[in-house]
């Protein structure tokens, strides 16, 4: 009962062994700064992995690392900036949002939750990053999936399936991770008092070009007091985020002028800044409300932001994701959200809210009956009698 | 190989299982000797067997009527795209039905705004690209057999290409798919938003090899064509140097859109053949692609072209026109071919390694070739590592074949020793099904098959790919190819 906290792999398993033994169940937590996401736990141990700490190995001629579950994210960012590299997916820092300190969360929560910002768009999600890990299965036993190389197709891809699940699956203890190199520089433009229904369709014409924006983003006049620094932003503003050398920047600023009428340039770090706002939902965070994220295809953004008309929110991933507030999140307005995302033929997570509505509302889009036995199964094949996590993704899972 | 000997309990029935079928597919089942045997392998040419039947559904609820018969029946399933697996993924069984999926080749919609494409399995991969390139867009995977192989077969492969080095290989560019389940129940997997929620049972899919389900609908991601291309060629006078620039290129914090390496053999085989024009006294060479906005594919390839200099290149050339990168190209895509015609036989290996080992695994796969006494020509994906040997031997000279097949096994395990991996894009299959514990041990590969047995309950789906047999009866990663006839002769294979 209480806290077990492991230092290496084999502490780990002994830990798993000991539990499957007395059937506990385990609440896998590295730094704890999104143990409030998902279904709330009925578990009487925590399994500690932040013990479980430090870069095992980082190739930077290979852009490639590997690190301990554990392993701070702030600790590793660091180590990749020195190198002029970075991690693809721009994992967010959503622990604010959930009342821990910025910059405390691990490398392995960060894929777990799948936490991707805004460079989502250009570089993927955390999926397309982890290309192998080591964990322990519900079985107790030490596996590893993937491999060291970016190019690998031999046997299952398995790293895949460890990305968002929540720690339902096992709890990894290591990760390798493939790595982009960071662009030289970076600016922001915002293009202000822009209406939704232009500046969302700006977003989506700049996405199907050529100039790689690591950032396409919507903030709306409802939603200005969010974003202070942005300054008057009247009906709204569309903020555009282009990287690379000097020369490849100028080219593509001047392309970008083309499609635009009007715009502030905001300086690289400012717009790095404000963008990570924007993939922590910071807008939101102090604010004694339930949020929730809704990805829908872009094409649906225009239409999906009449649907949210009145209530308090933000695009982001070229208006792919929508960050939304709720005062109250019963089940009218869990079910509205649902059926507005069903009909962009997307998805609404509730990403935080208290322990009780959590338990009273599926945080995790409710899945078709064919699938969610699918989930099930997945499920039963990594950890068949439920010891980790039980119950955060779905009842059972 | 011995190929497992079919199921005669399956064989009895064999007249009663195709009544049923032609049954349900009264225009789509052939079962006659001389229609099977144009279904009988794929593109490890080695391994020919003709299959119990063979259907050909044009559409999705065709495949769930099938897939339920199938497992009513306890009767084994083999999908098959346009055949041309490398590593044996679409081998049939005497005790399976083969499943061709190449009638359902419809592009089901073209969407701009969303990026994507949604199609039939039985679409090739070039068709996709064809279909969107007027409107300045196209598809990144672009595996050299893109003219014939489908986008069931690169899902289910995972197919790469030369430009997944920037692009990613088909996993990254897979928004979506429909999967028919055993027992044929259909499924949606992801779809066109950016986060559909859920395990990532996509992630999972790509890459199965046919293992989990049949995929009756792909959604795939375009991409912008880039405004500009560079295409260079760099000639070096050592392969150490080569593998050196390699490692230099990437370390600088370029990803060039595609880096190509042939050596001193491949060079001289492809000038016999088709006289691209390289250098001849070099030792090795690469082609080395630049892409995006002009600033950008410029300033790449001259940073590219200092670097090479200066780890030892001692001729760097830019292709002036299209006319000249499109022959810079034409000697790498007709290397498999040239070297065909050096020797009767040939087996082409494909593991990954980490750049930094390329050197040392090249110096070693040298010594090799001299203790088994055989040439090798070495040509493959330099940026990501992604080796491609090609064994030359004469299959008729006694004692050839066992030892191009030993050879090819070491320099495997070596890619495994050096922390790579068996395959980078041609899959498991047959080919290198029982080499998986080189790289695997039991409790690895027995959570796989966890998942396999967790989806595909009654094991029908493609039986006796991927994962060893418990007789585990020794074989090599090879491609097969006799007196210079590969398969799809016309193909360009990378």
């Amino acid at each position: 009962m209480g806290t077990i906290a492991v230092a290496s792999e084999d502490d780990l398993i002994a830990a798993v062994c000991a539990a499957r033994g007395d059937g506990r169940k385990l609440e896998i937590v590295g730094a704890g700064t999104k143990r409030r996401y998902g279904r709330p736990l009925d578990t009487s141990d925590v399994l500690d992995l932040s013990g479980l700490s430090g870069i095992s190995s980082y190739e930077p001629e290979e852009l490639v690392l590997t690190a301990r579950a554990g392993t701070p994210l702030a600790e590793i960012e660091a180590a990749l900036a020195g190198k002029q590299q970075r991690l693809g997916f721009d994992p967010a820092d959503w622990g604010p949002l959930f009342g821990v300190p910025a910059n405390a969360g691990t490398i392995a929560g960060a894929l777990a939750t799948d936490t991707s910002g805004s460079a989502r768009i250009r570089y993927g999600a955390a999926r397309d990053h982890l290309i192998g890990f080591r964990a322990v299965n519900g079985f107790g036993e030490a596996y590893k999936g993937g491999g060291r190389v970016v190019k690998n197709v031999t046997g299952f891809d398995l790293p895949k399936l460890m990305c968002g699940a929540m720690g339902t699956l096992g709890a990894l203890s290591e990760v390798t991770l493939r790595l982009v190199p960071r662009a030289p520089q970076s600016v922001t433009f915002a293009v202000k008092d822009i209406v939704p229904e232009l500046g969302l369709t700006l977003l989506r014409r700049i996405w199907a070009t050529a100039l790689e924006p690591t950032g396409l983003a919507y903030i709306p006049a409802c939603a200005s007091d969010g974003f202070a620094d942005l300054g008057d932003i009247g009906a709204g503003a569309a903020l555009i985020r282009i990287d690379g050398a000097r020369e490849a920047l100028r080219e593509k600023r001047a392309a970008l002028r083309a499609m635009l009428h009007g715009e502030d340039a905001i300086d690289g770090e400012d717009g790095d800044v404000l963008f990570a706002q924007i993939g922590a939902g910071a807008a939101f965070a102090g604010r004694p409300v339930d949020i929730w994220r809704i990805a829908v295809p872009p094409s649906e953004s225009v239409a999906t932001a009449h649907a949210l008309a009145g209530t308090q929110w933000y695009a982001d991933w070229a208006g792919g994701l929508f960050w939304l507030e709720l005062s109250d999140s019963d089940q009218g307005a869990a079910t509205r959200l649902r059926h507005i995302a069903a009909r962009a033929n997307g998805a609404a997570t509730l990403l935080r809210a208290s322990a009780a509505t959590r338990t009273a509302i599926p945080v995790f889009p409710p899945e078709p009956q064919a699938r969610a036995a699918l989930t099930r199964a997945v499920k039963a094949a990594f950890d068949p009698q439920g010891l980790f996590n039980p119950g955060r993704m779905y009842e059972g899972v | 190989m011995e190929l497992a000997p079919p199921d005669p309990a399956i064989l009895a029935r064999r007249d009663r299982i195709v009544a049923a079928l032609k049954h349900i597919l009264p225009d789509g089942v052939v079962a006659d000797r001389e229609g099977l045997a144009a279904y009988d392998g794929d593109a490890l040419t080695a391994y020919r067997q003709a299959a119990l039947a063979v259907v050909l559904p044009k559409t999705k609820e065709q495949v769930s009527a099938l897939l339920r018969f199938a497992a009513e029946e306890n009767v084994p399933i083999v999908p098959r795209g346009a055949g041309t697996s490398l590593s044996g993924g679409a081998l049939p069984r005497g005790d399976a039905v083969l499943l061709g999926l190449g009638r359902m080749n419809r592009i089901v919609e073209i969407d701009y705004e969303n990026r994507c494409v949604v199609a039939e399995p039985g679409v090739t991969n070039l068709a996709i690209t064809r279909a969107v390139e007027a409107k300045g867009f196209y598809y990144a995977p672009d595996p050299s057999s893109q003219i014939a192989c489908t986008v069931g077969g690169n899902v289910a492969e995972n197919s790469g290409g030369i430009h997944c080095l920037k692009y990613g290989i088909t996993t990254h560019n897979l928004m979506g798919v429909e999967l028919a389940l055993p027992g044929g129940e259909r499924v949606t997997l992801g779809g066109k938003a950016f986060a559909p929620g859920g395990f990532d049972l996509l992630g999972v899919v790509a890459g199965s090899e046919g293992l989990l389900g049949v995929v009756v609908e792909a959604t795939l991601r375009l991409m912008p064509k880039p405004p500009l291309t560079r295409t260079l060629l760099a000639a070096f006078r050592s392969v150490a140097d080569t593998g050196q620039c390699v490692a230099d290129i990437i370390a600088a914090g370029i990803v060039p859109a595609a880096m190509e390496f042939m050596d001193r053999r491949c060079i001289d085989a492809v000038e016999a053949y088709c006289a691209p024009g390289y250098p001849r006294d070099a030792t090795s060479i690469l082609i080395i692609e630049t892409d995006g906005v002009a600033a950008e594919a410029e300033d790449a390839a001259r940073r590219i072209a200092q670097i090479a200099r200066a780890a030892g290149a001692y001729d760097v050339r830019e292709a002036g026109n299209e006319a000249e990168r499109e022959r810079f190209w034409a000697g790498r895509k007709a290397a498999f071919p040239a070297m065909g015609r050096l020797a009767p036989d040939m087996l082409c290996m494909d593991g990954t390694i980490p750049r930094h080992a390329l050197p040392q695994v090249l110096a070693d796969i040298d010594r090799m070739s001299a203790k088994y006494d055989l040439a090798v020509a070495n040509v493959f994906h330099a940026g990501d590592g992604n080796l491609h040997p090609l064994i030359v031997f004469d299959m008729m000279k006694p004692g050839e074949l066992a030892r191009a097949e030993a050879f090819g096994a070491e320099i495997l395990e070596l890619c495994v020793k050096v922390g790579g991996v068996l395959s980078g894009e041609h899959g498991i299959g047959v080919e290198k099904r029982d080499l998986m514990p080189a790289m695997f041990g039991e409790t690895d590969l027995a959570q796989q098959q966890r998942l396999k047995c967790a989806i595909d309950t009654k094991r029908l789906f493609n039986p006796g790919k991927v994962f060893p047999t418990l007789s585990a009866c020794v074989e090599q990663g090879h491609m097969h190819v006799h007196q210079g006839r590969v398969p799809y002769p016309n193909l360009p294979r990378m």
